[in-house]
C-alpha cells in the first residue's frame, strides 16, 4: 500500500528529488522518470485538469485554499506602484487578489488625499475625480506567467468573466527559464506551483535574476506536517478522499494521485528555506498554515 | 549535496558574522553574491569620513572584483584581536538605513508600511523591501526613538566634556534636567503630528519590552549626567520621577498650539520645580520627624525620673 512505497523511497533519488540537477533519474509522485519525461508528464497532468482546476481546488481544500491565498497576498502587503510576477499563476488567482489589494489600497490613498484638501470647492472635489479616474490601480501591474497553455487559457477566460482589464499581463514561460530581463519586478510569487519545477534551483536562480534589489520572493506551497496524529490524519485523506474526488468531479483519478504524491515527495521546510538562500536571497522565512498544511517562504533580494 | 552543504554552511557562518575570509567563498557564490548591499559598500566609500565612532564596513571584496580599487582612505571595522572583519554591510545595516531613509516621509505618509517604502525607494530598493519590517511601522518608531536617545546622549556627553575642560558653567540640577528633557523633546518637533500615532503604537504589548527598554535607559542617561551617584533607594525614586515629568510633558506638548511650544516649557519648568520641592519636603519632614522623636524621648526621660 501507499506506506511501503514511501519507505521503499531509494537513497539514490535523494538529489532528484531534491529537484537539483541529477542525473536522469527524477521523480513523477512516487514513480522515477527522467527530467525530459518529468516534465512531459506534468504538462500533460496540467492540460487535463485546467478546465476543473479551480472546482477542485475547492472541494479538495474545502475551500481552504481561497484563505491562504488571501494570507499571501496580506504577506506581501503591495503598496500601488508594485510590479508582480506571478509564477505557474495559471488560472491568475493571485493575480486578482493582488489587483483588488491594490485597487482598495489606492482608494484608501485617494481619499486620505481628498480629506488633506478639505476647503476646495465641491467644482475642484468633482475634477479631482476626473484626475484619479484614470489611475486606479496606481500603475500596478501583474504579469502571470504559466508553462502551460490550457491553464493560461482559463485564467484569461476569468478575467474576462470576472471584468479585470487593466494591469494584466498573460506570458507563456518555463519558471526555469524566464522570458523577461534582470531586475525587472518587486515582487515574484509561486504559489502551488513550485512543486511541479522539475529543476528548483534553476526556478529560484530565475527569481534572483528578475527581481530588483530589495525585491521579494514568495512561495506558497504544500508542505511536511511535523504533527504525527494530525500527519496521519493528513495522509488518510490525500490518499483515500482527493484521488476520488478527482475521479468524480473532473474524471481523472491519476492527476490527483500524482498531485498528491507530489506534495510528498517536495523538500520539507528547512530545506525549501536553504534552497533559497543558496539561491541568494537574504531574510529567508517561513511561516506554516494550518499546522504546515501549507507554508509560505519569503526571502529578500538583498 | 556535498558542495551545497558546503555553500549552505558558509553562507551561514557568513550571516552569523563570523570571521571569513574571501578567499573561501565558491566562485559560484560570489556571482550570486548580493546586489545591494555590495553597492552600499561603494557608496560608502564615496561618503566623506563622518565620526569615528560610526563603524563602516566597506573594505572591498579582494578576491571577487579586481577591477575595483584594493583600499580607500577609510575607518574599517576591526574586530576583537585585530582579525578581518565582513566585507559587505549586514542586512541589520541595510535596515537601519532604510530606516532612516524613511524617517523624512514620516511627516507625509505617518509611521506605516508606506513611509517604509518610500524610504527603500530613495535608496534604489523596491517597494518590495518594506516587507521586511512589520506592516504597522514599530521598527520604524522604535529605530527613531533609539536615535533621538543617541543624539541626546552625544549632546549630554559634549556638553559635559566642556564642563570638564572648565569652558562651561556647571549646571544646578533643576536646569540641567530641564535643559535635558527640553532637547529630546525638540527632536520630536518635525513629526509632531504624527507622534500620538506613534505613541499609540509603542504601547502595544508587543513593543512595551522595547519601548520601555528604550525609556528606561534614556532617563537613566540623563540622571547619569546629571551627577546621581545615589546608591539608596534615592536611584529608584529619582527615576521615577523624572520618567513622569517625561511623560507628562510629552502628552503636553502633544496638544500645545503656542509658539515654539512655551507652554510646554513652563510646564516643564513646573514640573521639575514641583518634585525639587518634593524632595526638599521629604528631607525637611524626616529632620522634623527626627525631631519630634527626640522631643517625646527628653519629655518622657523628664517625666520618669
Amino acid at each position: 500500500c501507499r506506506c511501503r512505497a514511501l519507505l521503499s523511497r531509494p537513497a539514490g533519488t535523494l538529489r532528484a528529488r531534491r529537484g537539483l540537477a541529477a542525473g536522469p533519474e527524477m521523480h513523477f509522485g512516487f514513480q522515477t522518470v527522467t527530467e525530459e519525461e518529468r516534465r512531459e508528464k506534468i504538462y500533460q497532468v496540467f492540460e487535463s485538469v485546467a478546465k476543473k482546476y479551480d472546482v477542485m481546488n475547492d472541494s479538495m481544500t474545502l475551500g481552504i485554499h481561497r484563505v491562504w491565498k488571501d494570507i499571501l497576498m496580506h504577506k506581501m502587503n503591495p503598496s500601488p506602484g508594485t510590479l508582480l510576477l506571478d509564477v505557474a499563476g495559471g488560472t491568475g488567482d493571485i493575480a486578482f487578489r493582488f489587483i483588488n489589494y491594490v485597487s482598495s489600497v489606492r482608494e484608501r490613498q485617494l481619499q486620505r488625499k481628498l480629506k488633506h484638501r478639505q476647503n476646495l470647492s465641491w467644482q475642484e472635489i468633482f475634477e479631482s475625480y476626473q484626475k484619479d479616474k484614470c489611475n486606479s490601480l496606481g500603475d500596478s501591474q501583474v504579469v502571470v506567467c504559466d508553462i502551460n497553455r490550457e491553464m493560461l487559457k482559463v485564467g484569461k477566460q476569468k478575467a474576462q468573466h470576472l471584468g479585470y482589464s487593466e494591469g494584466l499581463s498573460w506570458v507563456l514561460g518555463n519558471a526555469e527559464e524566464l522570458p523577461f530581463d534582470n531586475d525587472k519586478f518587486d515582487v515574484y510569487t509561486i504559489a502551488f506551483g513550485i512543486r511541479n519545477v522539475t529543476r528548483i534551483d534553476l526556478a529560484l536562480q530565475e527569481a534572483y535574476r528578475v527581481l530588483k534589489p530589495g525585491g521579494r520572493f514568495l512561495c506558497l506551497e504544500f508542505s511536511h506536517v511535523s504533527n504525527p496524529l494530525l500527519s496521519r490524519l493528513y495522509d488518510l485523506y490525500s490518499f483515500q478522499v482527493i484521488p476520488v474526488l478527482g475521479e468524480v468531479i473532473a474524471g481523472d483519478w491519476k492527476s490527483y494521485q500524482y498531485l498528491v504524491e507530489s506534495i510528498r515527495q517536495f523538500p520539507p521546510q528547512e530545506e525549501l528555506k536553504a534552497m533559497i538562500e543558496d539561491a541568494g536571497f537574504f531574510k529567508v522565512d517561513y511561516e506554516n498554515l494550518n499546522f504546515g498544511i501549507v507554508a509560505i517562504h519569503s526571502g529578500f533580494k538583498l | 549535496a556535498a558542495a551545497g552543504g558546503l555553500r549552505r554552511a558558509g553562507w551561514r557562518l557568513w550571516r552569523g558574522r563570523a570571521v571569513v575570509r574571501c578567499q573561501h567563498y565558491p566562485p559560484l557564490r560570489a556571482l550570486q553574491a548580493s546586489a545591494v548591499l555590495r553597492r552600499a559598500s561603494d557608496e560608502h566609500k564615496k561618503e566623506p569620513l563622518t565620526s569615528s565612532s560610526q563603524q563602516h564596513f566597506d573594505s572591498p571584496p579582494a578576491g571577487h572584483q579586481p577591477e575595483q580599487e584594493p583600499q580607500g582612505p577609510h575607518p574599517s571595522y576591526t574586530g576583537q584581536g585585530g582579525q578581518e572583519s565582513e566585507d559587505y554591510e549586514s542586512e541589520e545595516q541595510l535596515q537601519h538605513r532604510i530606516l532612516t531613509a524613511a524617517l523624512e516621509f514620516v511627516p507625509e505618509h505617518g509611521w506605516t508600511a508606506e513611509a517604509i517604502a518610500e524610504g527603500a525607494k530613495t535608496l534604489g530598493l523596491s517597494v518590495a523591501a518594506a516587507g521586511m519590517f512589520h506592516s504597522d511601522g514599530s521598527e520604524l518608531i522604535l529605530h527613531f526613538v533609539s536615535e533621538c536617545n543617541t543624539k541626546l546622549s552625544k549632546l549630554l556627553q559634549k556638553e559635559q566634556k566642556l564642563v570638564q575642560l572648565g569652558e562651561a558653567e556647571k549646571k544646578p540640577t533643576d536646569e540641567f534636567l530641564r535643559h535635558a528633557v527640553e532637547a529630546r523633546l525638540r527632536m520630536l518637533i518635525p513629526y509632531i503630528e504624527k507622534w500620538p500615532q506613534a505613541l499609540s503604537v509603542l504601547l502595544l504589548p508587543r513593543n512595551i519590552p522595547s519601548s520601555l527598554n528604550l525609556l528606561t535607559s534614556m532617563i537613566d542617561e540623563i540622571w547619569h549626567y546629571a551627577g546621581d551617584q545615589s546608591t539608596d533607594f534615592n536611584w529608584y525614586t529619582r527615576r521615577a520621577v523624572l520618567t513622569g515629568i517625561y511623560n507628562t510633558t510629552e502628552l503636553v506638548m502633544m496638544q500645545d498650539s503656542s509658539p515654539d511650544f512655551e507652554d510646554t516649557w513652563h510646564f516643564l519648568e513646573n514640573r521639575v520645580a514641583d518634585a525639587m520641592t518634593m524632595s526638599n519636603t521629604a528631607s525637611q519632614v524626616q529632620s522634623t520627624g527626627e525631631a519630634v522623636v527626640q522631643g517625646l524621648m527628653g519629655a518622657a526621660v523628664t517625666v520618669s525620673n
